[in-house]
């Protein structure tokens, strides 16, 4: 009951008096849709506060909305730890930066007689329940840690089983306390948006970017009585030092970061000593199957034959990798005839390597393009993208002392007779004379 | 047709055309900084990107030879040195992912120039001179991107090449009989060997490294100097009139714009590697005797004619690729009389084909092959 409303009942209410209160103000009420402004009566602390609080609330809320409108995208990325940690402290840094800004702007309205006097309940209202909320998100993000992550699993679908009409607690129920009081707030919060000055969110004024800076200044007589040029000059002159100190300062930051990095990026690492030999024994592994190849490519330029397996090691099903003497991967079988059965692997479409299991039909897969290649016959399937079969490979069976048995051309018969007994102990061969796959 | 008009026949007119299209004359400081001014209009942002190109080609430029100081081009020691710059030299995953968000940066302004230029026909006579160059620019910046793939030498660069090289060879099926070996013998070529191997990778690095930026120094040289001497082309078909000066102003918002890019680039290599988007395992190491992984796809950028090739006979693709090609490098003449209505109608076209077909090129592939 409790749960129903918190969690279903106030979250409807308060979309629905946030859509009807907000229309019913821009409509009817068109001239109090921007937040009372203060900076007349009292503009030194302003700043610190409204502009730290925007900017923090702003970056956090971007950061809500795109686990709860994106969450697949968002997991695939919180996935990389780097990037995990990475949101994680530039949410938690906003999270304080808005929380300095909002105290500032409440102990601003506090201490000051001039604002009281343009403040109503209702601000004070707000700014204590958003310092209430933010508190609470900020403890939410340190006590349960890795929010970036878990929220798209219980945070994300409890909303969007709100916006399907299909509302599902189960999600809310077992989360810790401390959210649940964050999930709350965000709804009165909500709630409040159209009675209070909140509604100014709705009603951003994108001009603002656009247009030259304008500053509102108290006129006084002095400044009344003094020549406009003369102060066009003397402010259009303070702008521009200003502004050049400021890219001035930024390009010798971005110099002196970049420098660094240089600086250290030359000098190379200082690694620990298990470091080094795990990338010593890294490197000589790569260098030994470099090696292996080129010995692979001598033995096929030098040797008659070159040794595939024993035929006991092969299987009908699970086909055994070799390289032919093309230097391309192939597949060795045990046929029903119990005899060898060799066939290429390089795909005849886009020359991927084809994968060495076969389904429960007699066929192998090339992953690339999915084209399934009968092993038998070498047809790859109707209508897949490679069109000309896998070509058989020519073999000769030698007993233990390296009698010839048996062999077979590529598409050729199985000549030679073999002591069925001895199966056991051949040996399968490739052979050069077989030259080019049939 | 003749291809430019001459106003008189042989040695003589050829020469006055490039004089029109070359007046070297012009430059000066007053031409180039005193009184050079831009359009203002509602396209005018186009103005930007291609500055934006260079920049990115910039940024590639010199993380690509900070790059070279650790990176090894054998097939033994690529991937390892890959490894050892992300993992072990101060700033080095920094400088590599800079390098590959760049990359993608790039091409993604690349396109954007060529379809915003298309539609603004920036490439009327004078200026044919600048379009070709753009256009030979856009090939060899796919090229960057295809040679660059390979040379971490991980199972999905090496087979995504072997792939793009294999369908090379695929045009001699096509080809009447001795033609149909040369196909076969170009891809030979340029892989150095039989197969994808030390002389394919000693080959791209050659042709990542020297060839291409040597090719691109030219190129842009010739660009930005056509650009110059004509200025920026009018853009729209009603002239506003309008116009501001290039300097300070112009200047002053595109090198913001670049800071902009910059920051964004930056803070993207420092947070999400590239492989972030990735769900296999794309360090693993090329293994010769392995099988291909599955899921094998290139660049997104390449995503345009890959999907294609999936879904359509392979002699449509490469005629459809012909003819855009060609159109591509004739368009000054074919366009000549278009007006920018249509060309933007074309244009926009094209930029809905290319964004739909690299975001749901998937999904239009298992909705035709889902069945399989």
């Amino acid at each position: 009951m409790f749960d129903a409303f918190f969690y279903v009942g106030l979250p409807y209410m308060a979309l629905i008096a946030l859509v009807v209160g907000t229309a019913y103000r821009a409509h009817k009420l068109r001239f109090t849709n921007s937040a009372l402004t203060s900076q007349f009566l009292e503009s030194r602390q302003l700043v610190w506060g409204t502009v730290a609080w925007h900017v923090g609330i702003i970056i956090v809320l971007a950061g809500h909305a795109v686990a709860i409108l994106l969450p697949g995208l968002w997991r695939a990325l919180t996935a990389n730890y780097v990037f995990l940690v990475t949101v994680e402290v530039i949410g938690m840094a906003a999270a304080i930066l808005a929380l300095g800004g909002l105290s500032v702007l409440l102990v601003r309205r506090v201490i000051s007689a001039n604002l009281q006097s343009v403040t109503s309940v209702m601000d004070f209202v707000v700014l204590g329940l958003l310092l209430f909320q933010v508190l609470l998100g900020l403890g939410v993000a340190v006590a349960h840690r890795w929010g970036a992550v878990w929220s798209t699993q219980t945070v994300t679908p409890y909303l969007w089983s709100l916006v399907t009409l299909q509302p599902d607690l189960s999600y809310v129920t077992p989360m810790p306390p401390m959210m649940k009081f964050h999930l709350i707030a965000a709804w009165v919060i909500i709630l409040l948006i159209p009675f209070t000055r909140l509604v100014h969110i709705f009603f951003f004024p994108v001009g603002y970017l656009m247009r030259v800076p304008q500053k509102v200044v108290w006129v006084t007589r002095r400044r009344f009585e003094q020549n406009v040029t003369v102060r066009q000059a003397e402010e259009s002159r303070r702008y521009f030092l200003r502004t050049a100190f400021g890219l001035g300062g930024a390009g010798v930051l971005l110099s002196l970061g970049v420098f660094d990095k240089l600086v250290r990026f030359f000098s190379g690492p200082v690694m620990a000593a298990d470091e080094e030999t795990e990338l010593l024994r890294k490197k000589l592994n790569r260098l030994e199957q470099a090696a292996k190849e080129r010995h692979l490519e001598l033995e096929r330029l030098r040797s008659e034959y070159i040794h595939v397996a024993n035929l006991a090691e092969l299987s009908p099903t699970e086909g055994k990798y070799f390289i032919d003497y093309q230097m391309r991967a192939a597949l060795a079988f045990r046929g029903a005839d119990g005899m060898p059965l060799l066939i290429s692997a390089k795909c005849t479409h886009l020359g991927c390597t084809v994968a060495s299991t076969m389904d429960n039909q007699g066929r192998i897969l090339c992953p690339c393009h999915i084209s399934y290649f009968d092993v038998k016959t070498g047809q790859p399937n109707a209508g897949s993208p490679a069109k000309t079969p896998l070509p058989h490979i020519g073999w000769v069976l030698m007993d233990a002392a390296g009698t010839l048995m048996a062999s077979q051309r590529p598409g050729g018969r199985v000549e030679g007779a073999v002591d069925a007994t001895k199966l056991q102990e051949y040996r399968v061969y490739i052979a050069k004379q077989f030259g080019d796959l049939a | 047709m003749a291809i430019i008009p001459l106003r008189s026949g042989g040695w003589q007119g050829l020469r006055e055309a490039l004089a029109d299209r070359m007046p070297i004359e012009k430059i000066s400081f007053k031409t180039l900084i005193q009184k050079k001014e831009v359009p203002v209009h509602r396209a005018a942002w186009a103005y930007y990107l291609g500055g934006l190109v260079l920049f990115c080609f910039l940024i590639q430029l010199v993380t690509g030879v900070l790059l070279l100081f650790y990176y090894q081009p054998t097939v033994s020691d690529a991937h390892a040195s890959v490894e050892y710059i992300t993992k072990y030299v101060s700033g080095g995953a920094l400088i590599r992912n800079l390098h590959t968000w760049a990359a993608s940066a790039m091409i993604f302004f690349v396109l954007c120039h060529l379809l915003t230029t298309f539609a603004m026909k920036a490439f009327e006579k004078p200026r044919e001179i600048t379009w070709i160059s753009g256009v030979l620019l856009l090939l060899i910046t796919f090229s960057f991107g295809f040679t660059g793939y390979l040379l971490p030498w991980h199972q999905i660069a090496v087979n995504a090449t072997k792939v793009g090289l294999q369908s090379i060879e695929e045009a001699g099926r096509y080809l009447p009989g001795q033609l149909s070996e040369m196909p076969g013998r170009v891809r030979e070529l340029i892989q150095g060997e039989a197969a994808v191997g030390q002389a394919t990778l000693s080959r791209f690095y050659a042709i990542h490294v020297v060839f291409l930026p040597l090719a691109v120094f030219g190129l842009i040289g010739l660009h930005l100097l056509t650009v110059q001497l004509h200025g920026m082309s009018q853009g729209v078909d009603k002239v506003t009139g309008k116009t501001e000066r290039f300097f300070p102003f112009f200047v002053l918002k595109d090198f913001s714009l670049w800071g902009i890019v910059f920051l964004i680039a930056a803070v993207v290599a420092l947070c999400l590697p590239f492989e972030a988007f990735f769900s296999y395992p794309l360090f693993a190491p090329y293994d010769a005797l392995g099988s291909t992984p599955d899921g094998i796809k290139p660049e997104w950028y390449f995503f345009f004619i890959y999907y294609p090739l999936e879904l359509l006979p392979f002699w449509v693709v490469m005629l459809g690729q012909m003819v855009v090609l060609g159109v591509l490098f004739a368009a000054p003449w074919i366009f000549k009389g278009t007006s920018r209505r249509t060309l933007t109608t074309i244009a926009a076209a094209a930029a809905a084909y290319l964004i739909i077909i690299t975001l749901f090129g998937q999904h239009i592939y298992e909705f035709f092959k889902g069945d399989m």
